[in-house]
């Protein structure tokens, strides 16, 4: 086990070489410049600000200083924003973009092991026909119709919770349960679909037979084989929760990382890009590591040695 | 120029947008069934009246006076820093601010003005040293600032932006230290307007010396926890991207008759959230940065806090005239007439824009308009009939570009069928991301481009300058000795109706050649809680906070003046 972790972890820095040449390549192939705009700058001003980033040099060469500045942990200036390097505003979004990941997150595995659970006892009466029409609906209803629509009502209509914004537990709540009903909803169909594999299964039968109390089988016997598949879930879906985050936090202005994906791009804030792609890729990379691991220690059909 | 607004290709985010704030509409209902609600969302404020919570669109790139070129920008500078004249927050006019009075020679090119005693926030003193050092700064290429050219007025400016001259050789001196003489290249009657303009900010000489003592990069400067600055407020907190807090400055030099104590600046960018957030009262207004989704202004403007004003901005669309078939001046000039500029308004844009066929906008400054018509198919047909294209024969397509953004799109559809009504011409609609859209404009790599331009101070020269052949904003290719000798004439003109008239003559020359197609002048719409006073609708949108003041009664009721002015509480004669 540990040899395979050192290998993947071993695959990762080509892995991460080739990202990082591959976003490098494609911010410079875009035409246009951080530095355009309506009005034109007269041109020694313009060598001035391109010498201050260090892009009146050869593209091999802002390449390998890059890497360079990179293997110190310095991620470069920011274009769109002078005042800050991309090392900053990675520090202010990111740990943003993490707690609304984490409501997210709670969220989902709160409601939908919940109502996966009732699906599963309940099989075939109106309390799983209910759950799981809810769960339906639940994957189908795009985040930019229900943001608006828990504004709508919460905000606007009942005045509980602040339409968008950031600064207290208060505007964490609807950009979370908007990010996390989508994950919720899959997460019902997977516990039921888990319990339900297991609640026909000699075990469970041995521990009605022992005369266990059917509470504890529910929580300690059909749960935990209910389970697996969500954890396998949860690895992707959390690396989507930090990356899809862009709709979310555009619609309650949340100040995270998640529209810089398509902002700096659009800004050909280059060093911006670079890092944005860089975070998203390490975590991507680490949770795919960390779920592959989860699956040796839970399955023990799998064996990695 | 200021940056325009621009609307970046988000289209997935505006359509989704859109989904919201109909939602927001038919929940808040204030339509059609509840007659009785005549205003958008809450109307009591939500903290106290010596507080104002308002949007500044997004996070600025600059708060360095000398660097900024956004309005973004423009608006934190504004109220945080004072310059030698400030602009009359109704008429723009400029009144005396730093400087308590000054005097012009006789040829209009030099000016000397005489500064009060006052202080920097610090409590340093404030002298005209700290001008004379902001308007190098200005024009240093070491700043790098890409509103240099505003310092190209100055005798020296263009030449040390070049490189080619030393910083100290520019036409700004320090007699002593309350007072500064300023030289010009040209007497332009529009300089004191201009010089309310937020480039030609006084910087704290003194912060950059202490700073490079402490050893801190002096970009830095702008922090809340360095800053150091002249203006009615300061800025406190800054958390990036959320908001900035700003608190009134006590060494002010006219702190008295600043009535709030505390503003927040939040910076939500999506037009729609930020509606949401005025409706439940996290904002008083929107501010002046922050659009109303034009799909829904129709329907906004049944309400008490709406208002609406023009604003000085034209909205165009660049001819390249160095490919045919439009380099044939009658095939523009048909194109040109064949727009229905009304219909184009009233059912597109629908923001109660005003129609234009030329660039300057009538009446700006006392310019008399050159009245040009705003729709003639008849005479356009027989245009392009001269130019042996009757009926469209024989023309090859002609493509329209546009930033990816729905309401350029909308206006590029009506031109396409207007055009084929009209003319029977094709013409194919090409949407690009604003910066390859911005690189093809520069490099001429298109045949009719839109764009839109904003002036920066109360003048006909903010638009006509667009169109002299050494402009690098002049993306037409159209050059004309005759239109550069009538604007040099112009700003040389010490006689303001002479000039005016000058500048009429060389419109009019340019247009018979139609280099553009200029569609309409903008206008800016608002909402403002009916508690909030002291903002006036005026031509360049600029609301100093230094004379806004929150009723204490809330104001519901009372009735806002009509479209242009907005509520006026206070004397309407603003303290010298």
């Amino acid at each position: 086990m540990t040899r395979y972790l050192l290998g993947r972890l071993l695959e990762l820095v080509p892995t991460a070489l080739v990202i990082i040449l591959a976003s490098f390549a494609l911010v410079r192939l875009a035409p246009g410049s951080p530095f355009s705009s309506e009005k034109e700058i007269p041109p020694e001003i313009r060598r001035q600000l391109e010498a201050k980033y260090g892009f009146d040099r050869p593209l091999p060469e802002q390449f390998a200083r890059y890497v360079g500045n990179l293997l110190r942990g310095d991620l470069g200036l920011s274009t769109k924003y002078p005042q800050r390097t991309v090392n900053e505003i990675i520090a202010a979004g990111f740990p943003v973009t993490l707690s609304l990941a984490a409501v997210a997150l709670v969220w989902s595995l709160l409601v939908g092991i919940t109502a996966g659970i009732i699906g599963a006892v309940r099989q075939n009466t109106a309390w799983d026909h209910a759950a799981m029409t809810t769960a339906l609906v639940g994957i189908s209803v795009p985040s930019f119709v229900l943001g608006p629509l828990l504004v709508l009502v919460v905000s606007l209509r009942l005045h509980l919770l602040p339409p968008a914004g950031w600064g207290d537990w208060r505007h964490l709540i609807l950009p979370g349960l908007t990010l996390g009903t989508i994950y919720a909803a899959s997460i019902a169909r997977l516990t039921r679909g888990g319990m339900l594999e297991v609640i026909r299964s000699d075990y469970i039968r041995t521990a009605r037979a022992k005369g266990l109390s059917e509470r504890l089988i529910i929580w300690r016997h059909m749960l935990r084989g209910g389970l697996l598949p969500v954890i396998s879930y949860l690895g992707p879906a959390i690396a989507s929760m930090l990356t899809g985050s862009v709709v979310v936090e555009k619609i309650f202005n949340v100040p995270g990382i998640g529209p810089y994906f398509v902002d700096a791009a659009f800004n050909r804030d280059y060093f911006l890009v670079m890092g944005i792609v860089l975070l998203y890729a390490f975590f991507l990379l680490l949770l795919n590591l960390v779920v592959d691991a989860l699956y040796g220690l839970l399955d023990p059909r799998i064996d990695y040695s | 120029m200021r940056k325009l607004q621009r609307r970046v290709g988000m289209g997935h985010f505006r359509r989704c947008h859109r989904w919201g704030i109909l939602l927001v509409l038919m929940a808040t209902g204030l339509g059609c069934q509840e007659s009785q609600a005549p205003y958008f969302g809450t109307v009591r404020p939500r903290h106290g009246p010596d507080e104002l919570w308002i949007n500044n669109s997004s996070e600025p790139e600059w708060l360095d006076p000398s660097r900024c070129s956004d309005s973004t920008g423009g608006e934190i500078i504004w109220n945080t820093f004072e310059g030698l004249v400030q602009a009359h927050p109704q008429t723009l006019a400029p009144l005396p601010a730093l400087a308590t009075h000054w005097e012009v020679s006789a040829d209009g090119r030099r000016y000397t003005f005489h500064l009060r005693p006052s202080q920097w926030s610090d409590g340093q003193p404030l002298t005209a040293h700290d001008f004379v050092f902001a308007f190098r700064r200005l024009v240093d290429p070491q700043t790098a600032s890409k509103y240099a050219s505003n310092g190209f007025i100055f005798t020296g400016g263009a030449a040390i932006a070049r490189g080619e001259a030393a910083v100290d050789s520019l036409g700004v001196r320090a007699v002593d230290d309350l007072t500064l003489e300023i030289d010009l290249v040209d007497p332009l009657p529009y300089f004191l307007n201009f010089l309310s303009f937020y480039s030609f900010m006084p910087i704290p000489r003194h912060l950059f010396t202490e700073l490079d003592r402490r050893g801190i990069d002096a970009d830095f400067w702008t922090r809340p926890e360095h800053v150091v600055c002249n203006g009615p407020f300061r800025l406190t907190e800054w958390r990036f991207r959320q908001r900035m807090v700003f608190e009134k400055n006590p060494c002010y030099w006219d702190a008295a008759s600043v009535s709030l104590a505390r503003v927040r600046v939040a910076m939500v960018e999506s037009a729609t959230t930020a509606l949401n957030m005025y409706a439940a009262g996290e904002f008083d207004w929107p501010g002046g940065n922050t659009s109303l989704p034009a799909e829904f202004l129709d329907h906004l403007a049944g309400y008490q806090d709406f208002h609406r004003h023009p604003y000085l901005g034209v909205y165009f669309y660049w001819i390249n005239t160095k490919v045919p078939p439009l380099d044939d001046p009658r095939v523009r000039r048909a194109l040109s007439l064949a727009i229905d500029r009304d219909a184009l308004v009233k059912h597109v844009t629908r923001g109660g824009q005003i129609a234009a066929a030329a660039l300057v906008p009538d009446g700006l400054a006392g310019y008399e308009g050159l009245g040009l018509p705003v729709f003639d198919p008849d005479a356009a047909r027989q245009l392009l009939a001269e130019a042996g294209h009757a009926g469209g024969v024989g023309l090859p397509p002609i493509t329209l570009s546009f930033n990816t953004s729905e309401g350029h799109r909308q206006v590029a559809e009506a031109l396409q069928a207007m055009w084929q009504r009209e003319l029977s011409i094709d013409v194919t609609l090409a949407n690009q991301e604003w910066k390859v859209f911005l690189a093809n404009a520069e490099q001429m790599n298109f045949q009719l481009c839109r764009m839109g331009w904003i002036g920066d101070y109360a003048d006909p020269y903010t638009f006509l300058e667009l169109l002299r052949s050494d402009c690098g904003n002049n993306h037409s290719g159209w050059s004309s000795p005759a239109y550069d000798r009538l604007l040099q004439e112009a700003n040389r003109e010490a006689d303001p109706n002479q000039r005016l008239a000058l500048l009429r003559k060389a419109e009019a020359l340019a247009l018979a050649d139609q280099p553009l197609l200029p569609l309409y002048v903008y206008t800016r719409c608002q909402l403002i809680k009916p508690y909030v006073r002291g903002i006036w609708g005026n031509h360049q949108d600029r609301h100093p906070w230094k004379y806004i003041s929150i009723a204490a009664d809330g104001g519901v009721g009372e009735s806002s003046a009509g479209d242009h002015a907005v509520s006026v509480s206070r004397p309407s004669e603003v303290r010298r």
